[in-house]
């Protein structure tokens, strides 16, 4: 894949923004304005089924990604809401989809980044095979870094069989012990579960439950994802189910409570019960003004490091990630 | 703080410090053993003020050398911070101390019906944070996902002597990924105090079979076949004839001496699925000639075959006295044609290589046997492992699946990155250690950044 | 290239620091130290042996402190023979430790443990000074009973089906298991004797603290204290585990037919008809003794003789040693019961206030210490025979 282009347009900028399908453009601080766009390449460069992994360009939509692995029986769970999202975008937002449960968070799918830093450098982290550990763990490091390190460039990520039947259905309550749900929805009244895998298996642990279509997530002018121990998710439900004009959906077992209403103050106080349960709520849509992370990261002066580590000139997606301390430009050469 | 019981700068214990399970050998000025965090925490600071970097290790059972202290350190040791803080059943985590035994943390979560999923060979002897340092991985991490796939979060001391916590139990930590970094750096990002593991569920239904062949590459074509087939096995290991020899006689778990290879396959999840995939495997493996096919009836045998497995390395002494153990990954589509390349090079090279590897993820185990009082026998041992190591690389491996980079591999860094890639990556250590000081010289070879300087001890070989 | 502990340098050799003996050695497991575990004690005795570190203090302290559970044994893949290399170590360094523990191992090791009478005098004297209130508590020493010292009522010599092997401490200090033994023996129809002269003791503790000659010569005239080939049975696991050993103890194919007709009173047991005994319910929680799990390797016949008249609970320790190792507990008091103190939580989390079975007079006296009650098998099987 060539990336020649990428790395010149990313040279010879002075600050650079990379843009995906902009289906999640709400997540983190709004970027300066005047950042040069740019945008990784697309296309799947290497699918190789046998070995369960496939090599894509980050600018590559989900859902053609999709296409070329369903055709080999093959999936690669990254989930998106929507299936325009690239691949670069989904991981540099760093958000889960709604099999976490089940399949594990995004950072764990992917195996080799290659990105192209400030002054064009192409930089690999990683390596093609399903298990290394050779060197420092770049591509984690990536996943969710909001384009604030560099540009995702290509990717390589790790497949997994898809199952032969997955099946939504509503219940009553959270499936017992010894099921093996891929999702489990909770919105303080119906639960919506997902199970996958032989049909076999998925028609015993759905038996007596109502098939839906999909999931119903809140929806609402202003969406946020709050993100706690998994454990509090019940008595955050509590805080959450007093607020009016909310509504919210708590992926059980994982911590995750998507929440969505159609005035701001709400959010606010969505916001507020997060913190108080020791997790966050992240503006995912909307809300406009509303600080995208609500209070300061945590280890900021570590992660400014790392900022710095990788952009000295504080030249990708200035002002995304509110990190203590000013941007070193030039501090490096 | 620690007290003159805990610390020691005696030359016989100091002696007993200056290596791991691996080959290089280092120099300790000082051991000590925290008991708390906040003792180890302060064994970091009376280090850096005295100049000295520091080493911190579990059970020293890691294979690369990731423990040998080099650069005159002080060696912290962890074994005593061996305390299971917290076990939250509901929401399946664990707080844990570095010094936990792995094996022990899923002895104490049994009764809940958990366990802690990743499981390397060593995993009675080795610690919690040993694994987190060397990002470890086991047989069931083919389906279960390797250590950092388990760690949630990591109060570590960086090498400054702050104490910071790295990731967290909510899903979705903003910010970059400390924790991720933390994972797998090999002690060189600072040390571990507390660390927050997800506990996995054990599987409702379980099948453990084992699979005998002919010929290495009948075994290596099941391999590939099962993995293209759809098929995602808990765990799918390999061991070729005189390994299998050997575990027998040491476990005498109904091995089959007479086979060429064998393969031990778990697949486990809802019964349909298991029976499903069993069946699957079975007849995969018949169809590229399988000699016997055999299904552990019960727990203990299941227990046995795995005890088999798992004592493979320590079993070879039975054959010769000394072995070198190799850990690369290649693409499961080249197995065939590496395990070929491995034998040629061994046939070479005069010398005796047996595999014993995580076959599923293309993890091999070159372990090459030798008696080391035999003049001239470690260069030939040497070159070979290099060669190995090579054939690996040109078929698109990487070079170390589990065991880390430590001293061992270190240099053979370029190999696989290059000069912008190994300098990227000594910018992320330099964020968490710019003086250098935690666990010096691992990881990155000399002149991973420009103007770095490092000194290699006298005596010191890999 | 043998060097100045004249060890074996093929067992030395076979270590590969692998590390899997780790978590199986007691002190290591409390101390958290390499050089109180077996990989660094063979570490130091190869640098020592290869003269590349002094014989000093501190290797002499790593080689003391070893308790010979030989838990790392069986749990090592090479096979190293670290029971072996200890011994011979402890040998090659002639008696060490405070005068004060050297002159009272000499007392009860050479004038003893070798005269049988005059230790069972002995006895008698250490039980009036227990009246006497003379014997501090901290010594863990049993609460002797003259009842319990009465004679055995065993013929001894003859030709019997089976013999019963006394021993020195255990048939001074704990004759009332033997009486046991003896009725669960005849239970199952076996006529039983006990050695004629010279059947003083095993010589097992001697071997264990360096005294390798006199070991020999205790195991020689135990050998001929039981001519034929009637099955030698051994209700004390420490015992029982160097007599099977007398083949290569004294390298003669006398010790050797004789070693292979040395068993484990429960390991005997397993293989005849089982004696009737009633089924009580109660919950037992096995101890290993080190030397029927790890050497002896015949562990699970306790369980199968067991079986029928109690539930049998199982630690989660894989059988780490308790830390009475012979006279280590009396040597090495802290170290003892800081080990011990393992052991106790682990019975503790199997069934709290359940019995203890175990097969060894060092671990039951040890155990006892600590407040358990616990019964040889033997004396369990007894207290339930029908009849």
């Amino acid at each position: 894949m060539d990336l020649t282009p990428l790395q010149e347009a990313v040279a010879s900028a002075r600050t650079v923004v990379a843009v995906g399908a902009r289906t999640q453009w709400r997540i983190g601080e709004p970027v300066a304005p005047d950042a040069a766009v740019v945008r990784a390449p697309a296309g799947v460069v290497r699918h190789e089924p046998a070995d369960m992994t496939v090599t894509v360009g980050a600018g590559t939509p989900f859902g053609d990604l999709d296409r070329v692995l369903a055709a080999a029986g093959q999936e690669c769970p990254l989930d998106p809401a929507d299936p325009r999202a690239t691949v670069g975008g989904v991981l540099a937002a760093g958000l889960s989809g709604l099999r976490r449960l089940r399949l594990g968070p995004l950072r764990d799918l992917v195996l080799e980044v290659r990105v192209v830093l400030g002054d064009g450098r192409v930089v690999k982290g990683g390596g093609p095979t399903v298990k290394n550990v050779t060197g420092y763990d770049l591509p984690r490091l990536y996943v969710g870094s909001l384009g604030t390190l560099g540009v995702l460039a290509q990717v390589t990520l790790r497949c997994r069989p898809r199952p032969t039947v997955s099946r939504w259905c509503r219940a009553p309550e959270p499936p017992p012990a010894g099921t093996r749900p891929s999702a489990v929805l909770w919105d303080g009244e119906r639960v919506q579960v997902c199970f996958e895998g032989v049909r076999a298996d998925v028609d015993a642990q759905c038996r007596g439950l109502p098939e839906i279509d999909g999931p119903v997530l809140p929806a609402g002018a202003h969406r946020g994802r709050i993100s706690v121990p998994p454990g509090a998710v019940r008595p955050l439900a509590a805080s959450l189910a007093a607020l009016r004009g909310l509504r919210w959906c708590a992926q059980l077992g994982v911590g995750t409570v998507h929440v969505a209403t159609d005035d701001v103050p709400a959010l606010v106080a969505a916001r507020e019960a997060a913190h108080a349960h020791g997790g966050w709520l992240l503006c995912e849509q909307g809300a406009p003004g509303l600080p995208a992370f609500g209070r300061p990261l945590p280890n900021a002066a570590l992660m400014r490091r790392v900022k710095d580590a990788f952009d000295p000139d504080g030249k990708f997606a200035p002002g995304r990630l509110p990190l203590a301390g000013a941007p070193a430009a030039g501090a490096r050469a | 703080m620690l007290g003159t019981a805990n610390a020691t700068a005696e030359p016989l214990e100091l002696a007993l410090y200056a290596r791991d399970a691996g080959v290089a050998e280092g120099h300790a000025v000082a051991v000590c053993w925290p008991a708390t965090g906040a003792q180890l925490a302060a064994a970091v600071r009376v280090a850096r003020a005295h100049g000295r970097p520091f080493v911190v290790r579990g059970s020293g059972t890691g294979l690369a050398g990731g423990a040998t202290p080099l650069g005159d350190p002080v060696v912290i040791v962890t074994t005593r911070l061996d305390r299971i803080l917290e076990v939250d059943a509901r929401s399946r985590v664990a707080w844990v101390e570095p010094g936990v035994l792995n094996l022990d943390l899923s002895r104490a979560v049994r009764h809940l019906g958990l366990h802690y999923a990743p499981d390397p060979s060593s995993q009675q002897a080795c610690t919690i944070g040993g694994n987190v340092g060397t990002n470890a991985g086991g047989p069931h991490c083919l389906a279960y996902g390797v250590t950092s796939a388990h760690v949630l979060a990591v109060e570590v001391v960086l090498p400054d002597g702050e104490v910071a916590l790295l990731g967290g139990l909510a899903p979705d930590e903003p910010g970059y990924d400390l924790r991720g970094c933390f994972v797998g750096s090999e002690g060189t990002m600072g040390a571990a105090t507390r660390i927050a593991v997800r506990l996995t569920p054990d599987p409702p239904e379980v099948a453990t079979m084992l699979c005998a062949f002919a010929s290495v590459e009948d075994a290596a074509a099941t391999v590939s076949e099962t993995i293209a087939s759809g098929v995602l096995p808990a765990a799918l290991e390999m061991m070729d004839a005189p390994i299998t020899r050997a575990v027998e006689d040491f476990v005498g778990a109904g091995y089959p001496r007479d086979a060429q290879a064998v393969l031990l396959v778990e697949v486990d999840g809802l019964p349909a699925g298991v029976a499903e995939q069993a069946a699957q495997v079975e007849a995969i493996a018949r169809a590229h000639g399988a000699t016997a096919v055999r299904t552990a009836a019960d727990e203990a045998e299941r227990a046995l075959l795995w005890k088999g497995r798992k004592s493979a390395f320590g079993a070879i002494a039975r054959i010769a006295p000394d072995y070198y153990l190799h850990d690369a990954v290649v693409p499961r589509t080249r197995l065939v044609e590496v395990l070929g390349e491995i034998a040629r090079i061994a046939a070479a090279h005069r010398l005796l290589v047996m595999n014993v590897f995580h076959a599923g993820d293309g993890n091999l185990h070159p372990l090459i046997v030798f008696d080391g009082r035999e003049p001239g026998t470690w260069q030939r041992v040497r070159a070979a492992g290099t060669a190995i190591l090579e054939a690996c690389l040109d078929a698109g491996g990487v070079l170390t699946g589990e065991h880390g980079v430590g001293v061992e591999k270190r240099d053979l860094m370029p190999r696989l990155f290059g000069p912008d890639d190994l300098d990227a990556q000594a910018r992320l250590r330099d964020a968490f250690d710019p003086d250098g000081a935690a666990n010096p010289m691992k990881v990155l070879p000399r002149g991973s950044r420009c103007g770095e300087l490092q000194r290699v001890p006298e005596g010191t070989w890999i | 290239m043998s060097g100045p502990l004249r060890l074996d340098p093929d067992g030395l050799v076979a270590c590969v620091a692998c590390g899997l003996c780790l978590p199986h050695c007691p002190t290591y497991r409390v101390t958290g130290r390499e050089i109180a575990s077996p990989r660094g004690r063979i570490a130091a005795m190869r640098a020592v042996e290869a003269g590349a570190a002094p014989a000093d203090d501190a290797f002499v302290r790593a080689i003391d402190e070893c308790i010979q559970c030989r838990g790392c044994e069986a749990a090592c893949p090479s096979g190293v023979p670290f029971g072996h290399l200890v011994e011979a170590t402890r040998a090659a360094l002639g008696p060490v430790g405070p005068w004060w523990r050297r002159a009272a191992e000499a007392v009860a090791l050479r004038l003893l443990a070798p005269r049988h009478t005059l230790l069972v005098a002995a006895t008698w004297v250490l039980l009036a000074a227990q009246r006497l209130r003379l014997v501090p508590a901290r010594l863990g020493l049993p609460r002797l009973r003259a009842a319990s010292l009465r004679p055995l009522d065993l013929p001894a010599g003859g030709s019997p089906d089976a013999w019963l092997f006394p021993g020195c401490v255990m048939d001074a200090w704990m004759r009332d298991t033997h009486r046991a033994a003896a009725r669960v023996i005849r239970a199952t129809g076996a006529v039983v004797a006990r050695p004629g002269a010279g059947a003083d003791c095993c010589g097992a503790l001697h071997l264990h603290t360096g005294r390798i000659a006199l070991a020999r010569r205790l195991a020689a005239r135990v050998v001929r204290s039981m001519p034929g080939d009637a099955p030698v049975v051994v209700d004390s696991a420490g015992c029982g585990a160097v007599m099977k050993d007398y083949g290569r103890l004294l390298g003669t194919p006398e010790a050797g037919a004789f070693a292979a007709r040395v068993h484990d009173f429960s390991e005997w047991l397993a293989t005849r008809p089982p004696p009737p005994v009633a089924r009580t319910g109660r919950t037992v929680v096995v101890q290993d003794p080190c030397h029927l799990r790890h050497v002896q390797r015949a562990h699970g016949a306790v369980r199968s003789v067991l079986r029928d008249a109690y539930e049998i609970v199982e630690t989660d320790d894989d059988g780490l040693c308790c830390g009475a190792g012979g006279l280590y507990a009396a040597t090495r008091p802290a170290l003892a019961s800081a080990v011990r103190d393992r052991k106790v939580a682990a019975i503790g989390r199997a069934a709290p206030g359940a019995v203890v079975a175990s097969a060894n007079p060092g671990c039951t006296m040890h155990l006892r210490a600590a407040g358990l009650d616990v019964r040889h098998p033997a004396e369990l099987l007894a207290e339930v025979l029908d009849g």
